[in-house]
Order: structure tokens, then C-alpha cells, then sequence
């Protein structure tokens, strides 16, 4: 092998430099962030949603009949792969011209590395005015988040205030309930439950009926689903925002140590004998799909996972969804979820074809193209669908979408400015599995244990 | 030799001999040796040394691995691992104590079945070729089908409760399935290291009982020694050698394997079958792009050090029975 390419015949190394030249005069040509695209351009994409595959696919020709740039989607799963490609890639000068993200979340990491464009003097308001105002600015680096990468261990270092890393693709929320509908009619329930305690109640009453398959299933081996999708919402349902957010502060009068985090415990305990057996083994994917296959008759998720129960055949008249509810009684009694932006995207800072990437971006934010691509992907765009979101949509997610809401009664997964840099939802969930469903703490106890490792992301903070 | 007859034999070799090989043949020796050996040394360099010195900075060093620049943190990443950091340190901890316990059970449970499994099948005559290939199988089926026909033996509603059931052991049946209850969760990874690391050793245990002397067994049976008197004081014995072998080997897999634990429960439930092995990737990979590859780096280097004192204790032991 050596020697061969040591013998490489002197023509075929001239002819290799003048290919590898002329590839270069013609990416410079092709790109180069001062004009227009040039039709005859090919963008790069990578996607970590096989979900949006197909759909950014579609989007990508209808692009190209307009522009005559072609962009080349590339799915890029799961998450922990993607992250490593762009790692890799970010280090061999490989980056796909355009990537999507999770919104303040990656993009930022990435941003604040140095991977991504700053897009805050390329997006002008004329284009943010498409999407909804509530996720229109997401992808910007606000003060919060900026205070929040100056913190020893920050996700997001190097970021600066002002900054736009992304462009809102989807948005969202966690802390849906998925429930089938017929098993519901067979337990003699035929409204979804509006309070806590119709829930816990609907749950009792669909075991009664189906103690094999009756249960709730969710993907607690990744131990932050417990935490975030169930028992945040029903926490800011039972004790309005200021409380809510004092339960993750380092004060023991008002966190999880006070009567306040013991009293959510409890509420959140109500459910551990309707889990489905072995939920606790089951990652997110695994727990979509026991619900999918009736191994289970709940299942709490996001907007996102309507796409992945389609996907795996699940019959989409037979559901049922609501959103978390508060328990009775609560602070806030008519609850809802606030949309966030969940992806968005970015254009990478390596790319040669800025301008077509910005079109490309652009051309995604039109309400035609997201509203395409939303009934293609099944999942909700960021822009404005006024109040024929079923009609758009189709009545599933439709009515998920409808029923999501703004405002202080509307719980923002999204917003987290009030929890300590380092916090590792992953380690809390961990804490709060040892509650329900492993049962090896009592609520006062794990109220304690989490207060505790609360405590050590604050120290760890200062 | 007289210096005439030593002329007259250098003078009979020269033509091809090494007395006509002059300076300029030499070099050219040399330098084909040379470049031969330079693609070896050269991936070494890259893949070898290159990404131990790597490894080794970084574990001084805080970064994400997206940033352009580290962090010089300089011991702050082991002091943090070993209880410095309220957040790094008790993971580590409870990470540790799981480790240890597979470190235990792994080599015991793997030679107290495969040193008797290994006697029975020296000693069967038919089919001895079939019976070895079929305990070989769990050796050469790829690992990651292994973990997940594993995952649905022991689910609530797989094999092995079933089996319980069957046989009116309700009480033992695990409603939460096997991995699901913290109790039973690292035993049960347990037994599937085990189960997958039997077959080597039994593999060298064959290879040992091959190599007695039939003189010394045969000797035993003269004495009045039955199959267990002679297995437990003769083989045994001689097989000290082969044992600490695979007792070193499945130290080593204990303490930095985690491929099963990452497949079949993640570390869980909650952190009930976290090892230290794992907790690497966790810092280095799952760690939702906080920058921990410095303190992945650190506590694989911590694993590497007891790695070493193991092999050097092992290395000791084998050399006093010699």
C-alpha cells in the first residue's frame, strides 16, 4: 500500500491537484456568502429526527423548484450519535451547512463553541413576524441565558448576549397524556379527566378493568421523563409559578425539603400502583411503542410523540390526550402547557453557501411550507395557524395544539432560568424514581434527597 | 582458524556474502527495515501514543468537546471524583461500590462454573466435539443480541417469571421484571456477565486438564481417590495457574466492561446497577453537553491505575506458585 502511493505516477498526482483545485473554484463559486444562492447549489442538512426526515425532504424539493438550490437531508440518530457526528465533524472541518437543534439548548452549545453562525443581523423582522410570538425570538441568547453561561460548568459558554443561534422549526411541550380511547369507554370514562384526581381516578378505574395492560408507561430509564413530563406541570398546577419555582431553590423553608415539596410528592405518589410493570426498564422509544402495541392504556409524552405512535401503527381515532392536570384545588385551577420552541435551525459557521442556507431557513418559515411540513412530519410548526389548527393539522394534534396555552396559567417546560447551572435533570430524575415507582423512599425522604443534591448543584454553581 | 584459512573463507563467501555488503548496501538494509516498520510505528504514534498523551491532558482539563479551548483545571477533576465535587463525587461513589460487587461475583461465579463444567466435559466421550461448541456459543454471539435476549428473559412477563409460575414459585416472581427491581437488577447483570464469560474460561480450564500428566491421575486412583477426591486435590491444584488467569481476566472486564449495563438498564433503575465503566461514558457522552470529558477522562485513568495495581498483584501471585 505504502509503496504504491509512493510510486503514485507523477500525471495522476497533477491530475488529482487540478480535480481537488477545480472542486475548490467551484465551492467558491457556488457559495460565497456576498451574493445570492446560485442555483446549482447543494446545501447539507442533518436532522436527529427521523421523524422530520421525509418532510424536510419534501420541503427541500419544493425549495428547489423555487430557487434551484437542492438540499440533501441527512437523518442523523439518535441524539447521542448526532451530537458525536457534529464532534467529530466540528473537528475535521466536516459540518453539514445547515444542522437542526434543540432550541436554547444545543444551538447555544454549539454557538457558544464557535460552530454556528450568528444569525441576529440575518433574520429581520419581516420573517419572525411568521412565527407565533411567544417562540418568535427563541434561539436568541437573552440576559438569563447569557448569566447562566457565565456559571462554572455552563452547557453554554462562550455565548454573548444577542446572540441568534437558531430559528424556531417545531415547537412543543412535554406533559401530554396519551390514552386510549377504547379501553377508556370499557373503564366507563368518556371525558378526559380535567383535574389531578380524575386522572389518578381514571387510572385506578382502566386497571380495575385491565389489570394486564392497563397501566401507565413511560420511559423512565431515561429518569428525567418522571420529573419533567409528569410531575413539574401537575407541581405548577398545585402551587402557582413563584412556589413552583422556590421548590428547586436552595431555601429550606419553600424546596423540596418544606411541607410545599412533600405536599407535590404525595400528589405525585397517588400514581405508583398504576405504573405499567417494568416501566422503569423501558427508554422513551420503548415506552411509545409498549403504548403502542396495548402493553399499556396511558402513556405521557410530548407533542412529538403523536409522530412516533403513527409511526408504529397506532391507530390515531382510538386516542385520547389531555395535558397534565392540576389536582383540585390547586393554584392554578384552569392549567395548560405553553408551546416552546423544541428544534430549530442552524446554519453551520464553516459553511460556503451562508445565503442559500438563509434562504433555505426562510423558506421553511413560510406558513404554506411549515404547514406542509407539519402535516408531513405530524408534528406542530412555530408559526401562526390562527384558529383552524384542527382543519390544518388534523383533529389529533389539532386539539393538542388547541388546548396549549400562554400566560402565568400556562406552564412553560421550555423556561428553566430558575433551576442552577449544573443541574443534571437526569441525576433528580434518579432521586425521584427512588419515590415512585421503586418506593425505596418515602415523599418526606426523597423530598430531603432532593433538596439535597439541589443543594450541590447551587454549591457547585458558586 | 588461522588468519590465512579466515581469508580464505571470507574470500569464498564474498560475492553474496556479508563481507561483500558494503556501507551503502547497509544503509539501503536499513532504510527498507525502517520502512517497513514506519507504518506500524506510525499508527501506533497516531492511534497509540497520540491518544493516551490525549487522554491524559484532557484529564486536567474541563471542555465539552465543541469548544476550541480547555480549561485548565489541573487536579480539580480527580479531586472532584474522589469527593471533592457534592455532584461528581457520590455517583462515583455508589458507581464504585456496584463495581466492586461485580468485580466479586464475576470471577467467583465464572470459575465455579466453568472449572466443573470444564471436568465433566474432559471426561464425556461422545459428542465431547458438540457440547464444546455448543457452551462456546454464548462466547461468539454478538453481545449486544445477547443483552437484549437477556432484557426480555427477565422482563415481568418473561421467561423466568414465567417458568416460576410454572412451577407454583409465584412468591419468587419479580412483578417489575428482574431489571426493574433495584434488589435483583445488578445480580441479574450479574449472571449475564457470567454467563458470557464461562466459555473462555472454561475454554482454558480444557486446555489445562489437557496438559496433566495421566500418570498423576492415574496415580490417585491407585491411592483409592474417587472423582472428587481427585478433582478437588490433584486438578485443582495444578490448574492454580489457569485460574488466576481468568480470575485476572474477569477482574479487568468487571472493572471497565459496561456494554451490558449501558444496553440493558442504563445504570438503573434510579442507579441501582451503575458501574464505574458506565459512569465514564455517562460523563463523556450523556452528560447533556455539560463539559465532563475531563472528568471522564480522570476517572478512566483512575480505572487504568487500578487495573494496573490488579495485573501487578496477579502478576506477583503467579509468579510465588510457579
Amino acid at each position: 500500500m505504502i509503496r504504491h502511493r509512493r510510486r503514485t505516477p507523477r500525471p495522476l498526482v497533477g491530475l488529482a491537484a487540478a480535480l481537488a483545485l477545480a472542486g475548490t473554484l467551484a465551492a467558491c463559486g457556488s457559495g460565497g456568502g456576498g451574493g445570492g444562492a446560485a442555483p446549482g447549489t447543494t446545501l447539507t442538512m442533518w436532522t436527529f429526527k427521523q421523524s422530520h426526515l421525509s418532510a424536510l425532504q419534501n420541503a427541500a424539493r419544493t425549495f428547489q423548484d423555487k430557487t434551484g438550490v437542492a438540499v440533501n437531508v441527512e437523518a442523523v440518530t439518535p441524539d447521542s450519535t448526532f451530537l458525536a457526528r457534529v464532534q467529530a465533524a466540528a473537528n475535521t472541518g466536516d459540518l453539514p451547512d445547515v444542522l437542526e437543534t434543540h432550541t436554547n439548548g444545543d444551538d447555544f452549545t454549539f454557538g457558544g463553541a464557535g460552530l454556528l453562525e450568528d444569525l441576529s443581523d440575518d433574520v429581520p423582522a419581516d420573517w419572525t413576524a411568521n412565527y407565533r410570538p411567544a417562540v418568535a425570538g427563541e434561539g436568541t441568547v437573552t440576559e438569563q441565558y447569557y448569566q447562566q453561561s457565565l456559571a462554572s460548568g455552563s452547557k453554554t459558554a462562550g455565548v454573548e448576549q444577542g446572540q441568534r443561534f437558531s430559528v424556531p422549526l417545531t415547537i412543543g411541550t412535554f406533559g401530554i397524556v396519551y390514552a386510549n380511547r377504547e379501553r377508556l369507554a370499557e373503564a366507563g370514562i368518556t371525558e378526559a379527566p380535567k383535574t389531578w384526581e380524575d386522572f389518578v381516578a381514571a387510572l385506578d378505574a382502566v386497571k380495575r378493568a385491565r389489570p394486564q395492560d392497563g397501566g401507565l408507561s413511560l420511559g423512565l430509564q431515561s429518569p428525567s421523563t418522571g420529573l419533567e413530563w409528569v410531575m413539574q406541570p401537575m407541581a405548577y398546577g398545585m402551587l402557582g409559578k413563584q412556589p413552583f419555582e422556590a421548590l428547586f431553590s436552595n431555601d429550606p423553608a419553600v424546596n423540596w425539603a418544606s411541607p410545599n415539596g412533600t405536599r407535590v410528592l404525595q400528589a405525585y405518589g397517588q400514581i405508583t400502583p398504576y405504573w405499567m410493570p417494568g416501566t422503569q426498564t423501558l427508554d422513551i422509544d420503548s415506552a411509545d411503542i409498549a403504548f403502542a402495541q396495548g402493553r399499556s392504556s396511558f402513556l405521557v409524552g410530548g407533542t412529538f410523540t403523536l409522530a412516533f405512535l403513527a409511526q408504529n401503527g397506532f391507530d390515531l381515532n382510538n386516542l385520547v390526550t389531555f395535558p397534565i392536570p392540576a389536582p383540585s384545588g390547586g393554584a392554578v385551577s384552569d392549567l395548560s402547557l405553553a408551546p416552546f420552541a423544541l428544534t430549530g435551525l442552524s446554519v453551520s459557521a464553516t459553511t460556503e453557501h451562508k445565503d442559500a442556507a438563509l434562504q433555505w431557513l426562510r423558506h421553511l418559515a413560510d406558513p404554506g411550507v411549515a404547514t406542509q411540513f407539519a402535516r408531513d412530519a405530524l408534528d406542530v410548526p412555530p408559526t401562526e395557524l390562527g384558529n383552524d389548527a384542527g382543519t390544518v393539522l388534523g383533529p389529533v394534534l389539532g386539539t393538542m395544539v388547541a388546548s396549549l396555552g400562554e400566560g402565568e396559567t400556562a406552564y412553560n417546560p421550555g423556561y428553566t432560568a430558575y433551576r442552577p447551572g449544573a443541574y443534571d435533570s437526569g441525576r433528580v430524575g434518579e432521586v425521584l424514581m427512588n419515590y415512585t415507582p421503586l418506593q425505596q423512599r418515602d415523599a418526606e425522604g426523597a423530598g430531603h434527597d432532593l433538596a439535597d443534591l439541589l443543594g450541590s448543584y447551587w454549591s457547585e454553581e458558586r | 582458524m588461522t588468519a590465512a584459512s579466515s581469508e580464505a573463507v571470507a574470500g569464498a563467501v564474498s560475492p553474496l556474502g556479508r563481507a561483500g555488503r558494503g556501507p551503502h548496501f547497509r544503509r539501503r538494509e536499513k532504510a527498507w527495515g525502517y520502512a517497513f516498520v514506519a507504518p506500524a510505528l506510525l499508527l501506533f504514534a497516531v492511534m497509540g501514543v497520540y491518544t493516551i498523551a490525549y487522554g491524559f491532558t484532557l484529564s486536567f482539563a474541563r471542555w465539552n468537546g465543541f469548544s476550541p479551548r480547555w480549561i485548565w483545571v489541573g487536579l480539580e477533576n480527580y479531586i472532584d471524583l474522589l469527593g471533592g465535587s457534592p455532584v461528581y463525587g457520590p455517583p462515583v461513589r455508589a458507581a464504585a461500590l456496584n463495581t466492586l460487587w461485580v468485580m466479586i461475583a464475576v470471577p467467583l461465579l465464572t470459575v465455579a462454573v466453568s472449572f466443573p463444567l470444564a471436568v465433566i466435559l474432559n471426561s464425556v466421550t461422545r459428542l465431547r466435539t458438540v457440547l464444546r461448541s455448543v457452551y462456546f456459543i454464548p462466547y461468539v454471539t454478538n453481545g449486544i443480541a445477547i443483552y437484549f435476549a437477556w432484557q426480555y428473559i427477565y422482563e415481568p412477563n418473561g421467561a423466568i417469571n414465567g417458568v416460576l409460575g410454572a412451577l407454583g414459585l409465584g412468591s419468587l416472581q419479580q412483578p417489575q421484571g428482574f431489571l426493574g427491581n433495584p434488589a435483583t437488577a445488578l445480580p441479574a447483570l450479574i449472571v449475564v456477565m457470567v454467563w458470557t464469560a464461562v466459555p473462555v474460561a472454561m475454554l482454558l480450564y480444557l486446555a489445562g486438564l489437557q496438559a496433566i500428566d495421566p500418570a498423576l491421575l492415574e496415580a490417585a486412583k491407585i491411592d483409592g481417590a474417587g472423582w472428587w477426591r481427585t478433582n478437588r486435590s490433584v486438578v485443582w491444584p495444578l490448574l492454580t495457574g489457569t485460574t488466576a488467569i481468568v480470575v485476572l481476566l474477569n477482574l479487568r472486564d468487571a472493572l471497565q466492561g459496561f456494554q451490558v449495563f449501558l444496553i440493558a438498564t442504563n445504570g438503573g433503575p434510579g442507579d441501582a446497577t451503575n458501574v464505574l465503566g458506565l459512569e465514564t461514558y455517562r460523563l463523556a457522552f450523556l452528560s447533556e453537553l455539560a463539559p465532563t470529558l475531563g472528568l471522564a477522562s480522570a476517572l478512566g485513568w483512575m480505572l487504568f491505575l487500578v487495573a494496573l495495581v490488579i495485573a501487578l498483584v496477579n502478576q506477583r501471585m503467579l509468579r510465588r506458585l510457579r
